[in-house]
């Protein structure tokens, strides 16, 4: 298993090195003066220039691409990705602060995405073309065809607009004024989290209600998806030699097949986790825009609308390494669940 | 399996069969768009008619039959031409993307060694960024513009028909049709066309009609995100766009504007339904360890 | 043998429901297994010896499969009759069974021990910290080197013969009175199943159990068996002890299956061969099943199917014209062609 890790490890920086060459071929794409923008910290920097072919200069936006390839990313190195015009602030600061909520709603969304979607593959599999099998898989084809976009609007409509149960944003106005009164410690600037941690319930539930509707919005799509693989893998590994020998053991049924069929049929689930969580973080630009949620998605979408520079290729990069560690993980974490790996 | 077969099953499958009558449905719709929602501007018949110019979304009338958004855009129209929209970017960046997928999935694979090792390094850079996201800022740089947002979504699209064809032609290339080809002395070109292609092009064929609803999905998005179709164009993610500051009703009747949300995504939501009910059979049929 | 049977199976019929219609996997077959003696089933693949075993097991997959008619009586109770409950305590227990793929029979992601563990535990009421014990000491009995060792490996690291020795133990850990074993040496080198087939034999002395041997291997027939019954599309053809079968196969079945391997101590240039393959299971023949590639049959041999009869002292054989083949084997002629001229 470490021979695997580190051979990870080693292919690491070349991704990296990689990911940082694209983004900063996007960034070329742009002229000198929609490239400056990306090279100013703080617009303060701007007060008193009067020539901005002085600056183009003064940043080397004219130099070959290797050096001003230099030049960038060893600002990025040191965090420095420029001055977001949508946010107000530097693009360091602006992802800094809109961290948290775009984790708390990713790893919420994983819960119902990861059981849901395991628990009913499996019911689909063992049931396999009996009727709960054929109405699994219908939902399953409907929720990943339903664009996020749709069915969250359809989600506020019906929840919010008709119904009041599930307000849009990250917590209502009382509960905001309790998180940032001085009594209420920011621990991590999840509200779930921090509410349990400062025993405030009052702010959790009002916390997760406001959660709920983005959850189901994200999930809908990757529900359907880990659903339809783990069938497959299932169906397939319920065919498995290895069943048979458990069976003939005298096992009971659900024992062959929570015991010795899903550990295998789940194996080949993780291999497509990284994949998935791709897909999540880009529905969270999505779901974060619909539902008014303050996190590193929106921050896109609106830095998008605004052209800001900057703000658009700082969150591209930073979404970029951030899954890039994610997916170290899961290739860890499927080392250790298959034996065949870990002991190569 | 031979194609005729696939043809037949997919047409006795009852769910693929509706999958593909939608998209007859959508063909006809698309066809026969200048007939059905006669463009004002022929030379700009992309550009939706306008009702007039307030902004409260109107209900269905006789003259607007699903009524007009925000800005008096009739729906009607913007659904008809829609459709010619969803079919150009479905058709035009599948189409592109697969064919760049296999060509560079192909090379990888059939000369393996230090080309196999960068390009797949290449594909896991592409695919490190999310789609969306990097779709998002490569639509940004390059303009608003369906033009450019086809371009944008086949330039981070490739990957997975480029890895599905390594792996498939890996395999194929162990089969002892290829060896006996080989040492028949057939040259490269020949072995990759005639005997690898031919015999890995089902997968990339069910992936391809999986990946029509997605590509459509990711467009609207982008136009629904206001970075993607300029403003007024017929394009079904845009007509969403111009719902979301109604979808809250008036006061004492949260659904007032309904048919703003409710009939431009049954549009979107049908067409991609389609093309993965056809997908969905499709693997079923040719799924060799499900039989 | 005057003893009780151990296994008794009547009129055994599992039929599979499938698309293409009704396949008659097993269609009426009968034989005994007795304490401690080794049966052999012997026929070619698809002639229904596996799904005989799966029956007993009661592991035939439904759907499409089903035991449509007939008894399995296993010391005095119908197994076909049990709750799947009941069942499950005789699997694994009383009446375990081996596989002919031991590279892919053991579940990737435990550990050999494990595997062990889970079936002592469920069988015996006994502690972990016990099973494991008695899960090493099985290993120990089955001749894996190491078996403290080994018991915390997993299937990946062992060899094929390796991995057949730990489904033997696996198989052999809740003392079971009948083995099945279905091809078990057919997936490993001529070396390791020579090992595997003494390992067997002599597990079954100290033992005291019953095996019921799969196999289309004549020549592990020979090795293990006491009696044999050799199957042809769903049916018993003949059945006897092994001394008689090699030494006056009376079934031109079994004459030409023994006639087309090479004997190493008779000087036999030419080997004759069976022509043709086993029918379709779609599409039996009337009549006798066996005509389509017999070249004694004829007439009734076409119309009428004939019964399995015993023809002296418990030979039993399904043939109409066996005493035709006794009249050729005097006269030392072959009944089938050179397996050279095979079409």
């Amino acid at each position: 298993m470490i021979s695997y890790i580190i051979r990870r490890l080693f292919i690491l920086p070349v991704i990296l090195f990689g990911v940082s060459l694209l983004i900063f071929s996007m960034i070329m794409m742009l002229g000198p003066y929609q490239r400056l923008s990306t090279y100013i910290t703080d617009p303060a920097q701007l007060k008193g220039v009067d020539d901005v072919e002085q600056l183009i200069a003064k940043y080397g936006l004219d130099d070959p691409w290797y050096e001003q390839y230099g030049r960038w990313i060893s600002g990025v190195a040191q965090g420095d990705f420029g001055w977001s015009e949508s946010a107000g602030a530097p693009v360091t600061t602006a992802i800094a602060n809109r961290f948290p909520a775009t984790i708390e709603l990713a790893l919420l969304s994983l819960i119902p995405v990861i059981f849901g979607g395991i628990i009913l593959g499996v019911i689909s599999a063992v049931h396999h073309n009996k009727l709960i099998d054929h109405i699994i898989r219908i939902f399953a084809v409907i929720g990943w065809s339903f664009p996020s976009f749709v069915f969250g609007l359809l989600v506020l409509m019906i929840f919010y607009g008709v119904l009041g149960w599930l307000p849009p944003g990250r917590l209502s106005n009382w509960a905001t004024e309790i998180v940032r009164s001085a009594e209420f410690a920011n621990y991590t600037g999840m509200y779930i989290l921090d509410g349990l941690l400062n025993f405030n319930f009052a702010v959790v539930l009002d916390a997760i209600r406001h959660m709920i509707a983005p959850v189901i919005t994200i999930s809908i799509l990757w529900w359907a998806f880990i659903l339809r693989i783990t069938r497959s893998n299932m169906l397939e590994t319920l065919k498995k030699d290895y069943i048979r020998t458990a069976r003939a053991k005298g096992l009971a049924d659900n024992i062959v097949v929570y015991k010795h069929a899903v550990r295998n049929a789940l194996i080949p689930v993780v291999t497509v986790a990284g994949q998935m969580i791709l897909g999540l973080a880009g529905g969270l630009v999505i779901v974060e825009s619909i539902f008014n949620i303050r996190g590193l998605g929106q921050f896109m979408a609106t830095s998008a609308q605004q052209l800001d520079y900057p703000g658009v290729l700082g969150g591209a990069l930073y979404f970029g390494l951030l899954l890039i560690l994610i997916n170290l993980f899961v290739d860890v974490s499927y080392a250790v669940i298959d034996p065949r790996i870990r002991l190569e | 399996m031979e194609w005729q077969e696939v043809l037949k099953r997919l047409l006795q499958n009852k769910i693929s069969l509706l999958g593909i009558l939608i998209i007859l449905f959508f063909i006809v719709v698309a066809v026969l768009a200048p007939w059905i929602a006669p463009p004002q501007d022929p030379d700009e018949p992309y550009l939706i008619p306008r009702g007039g110019w307030s902004i409260e979304p109107q209900p269905p009338s006789e003259e607007h039959i699903f009524g007009t958004t925000e800005g008096q855009y009739d729906i009607f129209y913007g659904i008809v031409w829609g459709t010619r929209t969803a079919f150009r970017i479905g058709l035009v960046v599948v189409g592109i993307s697969s064919t760049l997928g296999i060509i560079i999935g192909t090379v990888a694979a059939y000369y393996g060694g230090l080309i196999d090792e960068i390009i797949m390094r290449i594909t896991d850079v592409f695919m490190s960024i999310p789609f969306i996201i990097a779709t998002i800022v490569l639509v940004t740089i390059l303009g608003q513009g369906i033009t450019n947002v086809m371009i944008a979504l086949i330039t981070f699209s490739w990957m997975s028909t480029a890895r599905l064809m390594r792996s498939q032609v890996l395999s194929v290339k162990e089969d002892e049709f290829v060896q006996a080809a080989l040492a028949l002395g057939a040259n490269d070109f020949r072995i990759i066309f005639r005997h690898i292609i031919l015999n890995t092009i089902f997968p990339v064929v069910i992936q391809a009609s999986m990946r029509m609803g997605s590509m459509v999905i990711t467009a609207s998005t982008l136009s629904f995100l206001g970075v993607g179709a300029p403003e007024g164009y017929a394009d079904w993610g845009q007509m969403i766009s111009f719902a979301r500051n109604w979808i809250l009703g008036v006061e004492g009747d949260p659904l007032h504007y309904w048919y703003t949300l409710v009939i431009p995504g049954i549009a979107i939501t049908l067409f991609c339904l389609s093309w993965n009910l056809i997908g969905d059979a499709f693997r079923d049929i040719l799924d060799p360890k499900l039989n | 043998m005057s003893k009780e049977a151990l296994v008794e199976v009547k009129n055994l019929k599992t039929y599979f429901y499938t698309e293409e219609g009704v396949v008659k996997a097993v269609d009426g077959v009968d034989y005994e297994i007795y304490p401690g003696e080794t049966l052999g089933i012997v026929g070619e693949s698809g002639c229904g010896k596996s799904v005989t075993s799966l029956s007993i097991m009661r592991l035939v997959e439904s759907p499409p499969g089903r035991i449509e008619a007939g008894e399995i009586n296993f010391k005095g109770t119908d197994l076909t009759k049990l709750s799947e409950k009941e069942m499950r305590k005789i699997r694994g227990n009383d009446i375990s069974m081996i596989f002919q793929e031991p590279m892919t029979s053991l579940n990737p992601v435990y550990t050999v021990g494990d595997q062990i563990i889970e079936a002592i535990m469920l069988h015996k009421q006994v502690k972990r910290k016990e099973a494991r014990r008695q899960a090493i000491e099985m290993l120990q009995k089955v001749g894996i080197p190491l078996p403290e060792q080994r018991v915390d490996e997993y299937p990946h690291q062992l060899s094929g013969g390796m991995r057949q020795r730990v489904m033997i133990a696996m198989a052999l850990s809740c003392d079971p009175q009948l083995l099945i074993a279905d091809e078990p040496t057919t997936a490993l080198d001529v070396t390791i199943q020579a090992q595997i087939l003494e390992l067997m034999n002599s597990l079954k002395e100290s033992y005291g159990m019953a095996i019921m041997m799969i196999t289309h291997d004549l020549g592990v027939i020979a090795e293990v068996s006491d009696r044999v019954a050799v199957m042809y599309a769903g049916k018993v053809v003949e059945y006897t002890d092994v001394d008689t079968l090699f030494d006056d196969p009376k079934h031109p079945y079994t004459w030409g299956l023994m006639n087309s391997i090479p004997k190493l101590d008779k000087d036999v240039d030419r080997l004759e061969a069976i022509p043709g393959s086993v029918p379709s299971p779609l599409n039996f023949p009337e009549g006798c099943k066996f005509n389509t590639r017999c070249p004694l049959a004829e007439g009734k041999c076409f119309d009428v199917e004939p019964p399995l009869e015993d023809t002296d002292g418990g030979h039993m054989v399904r043939c109409w014209r066996y005493e035709h083949l006794e009249e050729i084997k005097k006269r030392g002629e072959r009944i089938y062609e050179d397996r050279g001229v095979q079409k």
